[in-house]
C-alpha cells in the first residue's frame, strides 16, 4: 500500500481541504553532491526518482514548473471551458506561463504539446495506458523498416506491470490483440452508452475492440478517489482519480528522501574534462544562476525538452552538444499523427459523460498487412463529446456555422458526437528534427526549440485509410453525418525518437539501459529514446523504460553512490 | 492591425450587438447573442486575452471601414441580407481575424447560464459533481473474447 505522505491544508481560494505538496518540498535540503540529479519531474523523471530513492540513492530533481494544487484545476470553475482554451491550453505557445518555453513550430505539420509542472504532461494527459506490441520492438526484422529495439517486449513486461501498480491501471485481461498480461489492479472504466453502441458496431463488422486500459481509477485506489466521470480529464483531475505523477510516484519518492526543486530551469548539464557529467546549472525562480553538483545526471525532458538541453550543453568534450558524437541528438523526431473522424449519432445523447479520451480501443489495423498501401499500422481510440463551447468551436473540425444554420448545426452535434481518433505509427526520419532556434528564447534568454517535421507518404496513406475505416464503423453505429480531419495539427502529445537507443554508438545516443554511449554517468529516460513509435500512447512504455534504467543503475552502478 | 490602446466606443457597441445577432441569431423565442446583451461580457473576455481583443478590433474596424456599407450610410443602415454579405466580405478578407472574432462570440455565448439552460447543459462545471455512468458489465465482452489472439509474435 502506498501511503501519500503529504499533509493536508486549507486552500484559501476554494475553501476546502486539499493536498498542498509545496509544504513538503519547501525547505528540503538537497545534498551538496547528489548521487542522481534528474532533470524534469514528469512521467519518467518521477518513476526514476522513486525507484532510485527506494534503492538508497540520494536524488535531486530540478523542475522548471511548479507544484499544482489539484483543487485549482479548471473543471470546478464555471468558466472551465474558457480556462481550458487559454491558461490551461495543451500548447505552451498559447498557454504562455512563465515556466513554459516557447516552441517554434512554424515548419512542423504537427504542433508539439506539453506541460511544465511537477507531474509534467501527466497533469494534462487523458491517461490512456496501452502497451506496445511485441512486434513494435522488431520492425526491422519483421517489416524491413526503421530499426529493431535493443530489447524485447518480454524484457520490458515486468516494468510495465510495476508501473501499472504505481500509476493505477483500470482494465481487463483477455484482449486478443496483445499478449497475455497480468491482471490490472482495477476493473475497466464503464463504457457508457456511446461505448456500448460502438462496441456493437465493431462486432457487426467483425473488427477488434477492447475496453481501454486507463490510468484512471474505476474504484478508489491507493488513497485516491474513484472517477466520477466528469469528462474533461485533459484539464487535470481535482479528485486525483486520474493518475499523474505528482499524486502517484512523487509522494512516495519524497517520503523516501528525494528532493524536488521547482522553478528551476536547467540551462546546461556540466561536464568535467573527461566528458562525464558533474551536475547542472539552472536558473532559480529569481533568475539567478545556481549549480547542483551530482555524480550522475538523468535527463527526463521528453522528446523536445531533452534534445534542447543536450544541444545547449556544448563543451570542449562534447562540441556538437552533450553526448552527440553520433550526430543524432534532435533527429528522428516522431509524433503519433492523429486522424480525427467524428460521427453525429442522433439517438445517442449526452455523449460528454465519462472520461473523454479513452472508452475503448480498436486494433484491427495495427499490424502490417501486405494488402494495404502502407507499412505498419494504426489503432483507434474512441473519444467522447465535449462541453457546449468546445462543441461550438468544433475542436478538430470546423466550428459550428455562424448565421442562419447556427442552431441547427449546433443541435446536430451537441451531445451526439462520437469520435474515432486514429493514432498512427510514425517511422523515424532524420530530417524530422528538434534544433535550437536562432531568435526565439524563453524567459531566461535560453534558445527555444525549433521543430521541423513533415508527414511521410506512408503516414499520409495510413491516416487516409484510418479515416475511411472510421467512417465505415461510425455509419454502422448509426451516424447520419461524419466529419473528418485527416491530420490533427494540434495533436503532438507524443514526442519521441530524438535521442534514440541502440547498441551501435554511431547510430544511437544511448544503450539499452538508457546510458549515453558518450558518458557513462549520463542517462536519458524519456520518449527521446524510442527507436520506433508503435501506434499506442507512449507513456506507460517510457515509464517502464525509465524503471528498467533505474534498476540498472541500482544494481550495476553502486559507484554512483556517495 | 488595431493599436493596443484602441478603445471600444458606443458606436462599436451598437455595431457589435447587431453583428452578434447575425453570428448567433435568435432561436424561436430565445434571443440571439446580441439580444442577450452579452457585449459587456465579450469586452471583458477580450481584455483578458490579447489575441481575442485583436480579432475583435480588426473585425469592428473592417466593418466600419467597409466602403459598400459606408455608401449606404453605415452597416446599421443595410438590410439583413446585405449585412450578412458585408460580414462574409470581411470573413473572406480577414479569415484569421474573423475566425478569432467568431471564437470570441462563441466563448461568450456558450458560457452563459441562460444558454446552458436552453441547450440542456447542466449549467454547472463538471466538478465536483461529475456525471453518472452505468456500472461496468463484463458480459459485454462475450463476443470479443471469442476471437483468437491475432497479435504478431516477434521471436
Amino acid at each position: 500500500m502506498i501511503e501519500p505522505p503529504i499533509p493536508e491544508i486549507q486552500d484559501e481560494q476554494n475553501s476546502q481541504t486539499v493536498i498542498a505538496p509545496e509544504i513538503v518540498t519547501e525547505g528540503q535540503s538537497p545534498p551538496d553532491v547528489a548521487d542522481v540529479l534528474i532533470v524534469g519531474a514528469g512521467a519518467s523523471g518521477a518513476a526514476v526518482a522513486w525507484r532510485l530513492a527506494q534503492a538508497g540513492f540520494s536524488v535531486v530533481c530540478l523542475e522548471q514548473g511548479r507544484w499544482i494544487n489539484p483543487a485549482l484545476y479548471p473543471t470546478k470553475d464555471r468558466n472551465w471551458e474558457i480556462l481550458g482554451r487559454h491558461e490551461w491550453n495543451w500548447d505552451p505557445n498559447k498557454r504562455g506561463r512563465p515556466e513554459d518555453y516557447p516552441v517554434n513550430d512554424s515548419e512542423s505539420a504537427i504542433t508539439p504539446l506539453m506541460f511544465a509542472a511537477v507531474g509534467g504532461s501527466t497533469i494534462h494527459w487523458t491517461a490512456h495506458a496501452p502497451r506496445l506490441h511485441p512486434s513494435d520492438f522488431r520492425v526491422k526484422s519483421l517489416d524491413g523498416v526503421a530499426d529493431d529495439w535493443p530489447f524485447t517486449y518480454e524484457d520490458l513486461e515486468p516494468y510495465y506491470d510495476l508501473n501499472d501498480l504505481m500509476m493505477g491501471c483500470s482494465g481487463i485481461s483477455g484482449d486478443p490483440a496483445g499478449p497475455p498480461r497480468s491482471p490490472r489492479p482495477m476493473p475497466p472504466v464503464p463504457l457508457g452508452e456511446d461505448g456500448k453502441r460502438m462496441a456493437a458496431a465493431f462486432e457487426r463488422l467483425d473488427w477488434h475492440w477492447w475496453p481501454s486500459d486507463n490510468y484512471i481509477n474505476s474504484v478508489a485506489y491507493q488513497g485516491r478517489d474513484a472517477c466520477n466521470y466528469c469528462g474533461p480529464v485533459g484539464f487535470g483531475c481535482t479528485r486525483k482519480a486520474k493518475s499523474s505523477t505528482d499524486v502517484t510516484y512523487w509522494p512516495e519518492a519524497i517520503r523516501l528522501g528525494a528532493v524536488v526543486k521547482t522553478h528551476a530551469r536547467v540551462s546546461e548539464i556540466t561536464v568535467g574534462s573527461d566528458g562525464r557529467a558533474t551536475g547542472a546549472n539552472y536558473f532559480d525562480r529569481d533568475g539567478a544562476i545556481q549549480h547542483q553538483a551530482a555524480r550522475s545526471v538523468v535527463v527526463a525532458g521528453n522528446g523536445v525538452g531533452t534534445p534542447r538541453l543536450l544541444l545547449m550543453s556544448k563543451s570542449d568534450a562534447h562540441p556538437n552538444g552533450l553526448v552527440n558524437s553520433s550526430g543524432l541528438v534532435g533527429k528522428n523526431l516522431m509524433f503519433h499523427p492523429y486522424s480525427i473522424t467524428s460521427g453525429l449519432i442522433p439517438d445517442l445523447s449526452e455523449t460528454w459523460k465519462g472520461p473523454m479520451g479513452n472508452i475503448l480501443m480498436c486494433q484491427e489495423f495495427y499490424e502490417t498487412d501486405s494488402r494495404r498501401d502502407f507499412v505498419r499500422g494504426y489503432a483507434y481510440q474512441l473519444n467522447r463529446g465535449t462541453g457546449p463551447l468546445a462543441t461550438a468551436l468544433g475542436g478538430p473540425h470546423e466550428p459550428v456555422q455562424w448565421g442562419a444554420r447556427h442552431h441547427e448545426d449546433f443541435a446536430e452535434r451537441f451531445g451526439h458526437i462520437v469520435t474515432m481518433a486514429g493514432i498512427g505509427e510514425d517511422l523515424p526520419e532524420e530530417h524530422n528534427t528538434v534544433t535550437l532556434d536562432k531568435q526565439l528564447t524563453d524567459g531566461n534568454g535560453l534558445p527555444a526549440p525549433k521543430v521541423t517535421y513533415t508527414l511521410s507518404d506512408n503516414s499520409r496513406r495510413l491516416m487516409d485509410h484510418s479515416v475511411k475505416m472510421a467512417t465505415r464503423v461510425l455509419e454502422e453505429a448509426g451516424a447520419t453525418r461524419v466529419m473528418a480531419n485527416p491530420l490533427l495539427r494540434a495533436g503532438g502529445w507524443h514526442l519521441m525518437g530524438t535521442a534514440r537507443m541502440g547498441d551501435d554508438p554511431e547510430r544511437s545516443v544511448v544503450n539499452q539501459w538508457c546510458q549515453a554511449h558518450d558518458a557513462d554517468n549520463i542517462f536519458i529516460v524519456d520518449g527521446s529514446v524510442f527507436v520506433t513509435a508503435g501506434a499506442v500512447n507512449p507513456t506507460p512504455t517510457l515509464q517502464a523504460i525509465a524503471l528498467r534504467a533505474a534498476d540498472y543503475i541500482a544494481h550495476e552502478r553502486d559507484d554512483l553512490k556517495g | 492591425m488595431p493599436t493596443s490602446d484602441r478603445q471600444i466606443t458606443h458606436t462599436d457597441r451598437v455595431l457589435l450587438a447587431r453583428v452578434m445577432d447575425l453570428i448567433i441569431p435568435s432561436d424561436g423565442d430565445f434571443p440571439g447573442a446580441g439580444g442577450l446583451e452579452l457585449a459587456k461580457d465579450l469586452e471583458r473576455a477580450s481584455q483578458r486575452y490579447g489575441r481575442l481583443r485583436s480579432g475583435l478590433l480588426s473585425v469592428l474596424d473592417a466593418l466600419s471601414l467597409d466602403i459598400a456599407s459606408r455608401i449606404e450610410g453605415g452597416f446599421a443602415a443595410l438590410d439583413e441580407e446585405r449585412q450578412i454579405a458585408s460580414l462574409k466580405t470581411v470573413e473572406a478578407d480577414l479569415p484569421d481575424q474573423f475566425a478569432v472574432f467568431v471564437e470570441l462570440i462563441y466563448e461568450t455565448y456558450y458560457t452563459d447560464d441562460r444558454v446552458h439552460s436552453r441547450i440542456g447543459w447542466a449549467g454547472r462545471p463538471p466538478q465536483p459533481e461529475g456525471f453518472d455512468l452505468e456500472p461496468w458489465d463484463p458480459s459485454i465482452l462475450e463476443t470479443a473474447r471469442k476471437r483468437e489472439p491475432f497479435w504478431r509474435g516477434a521471436s
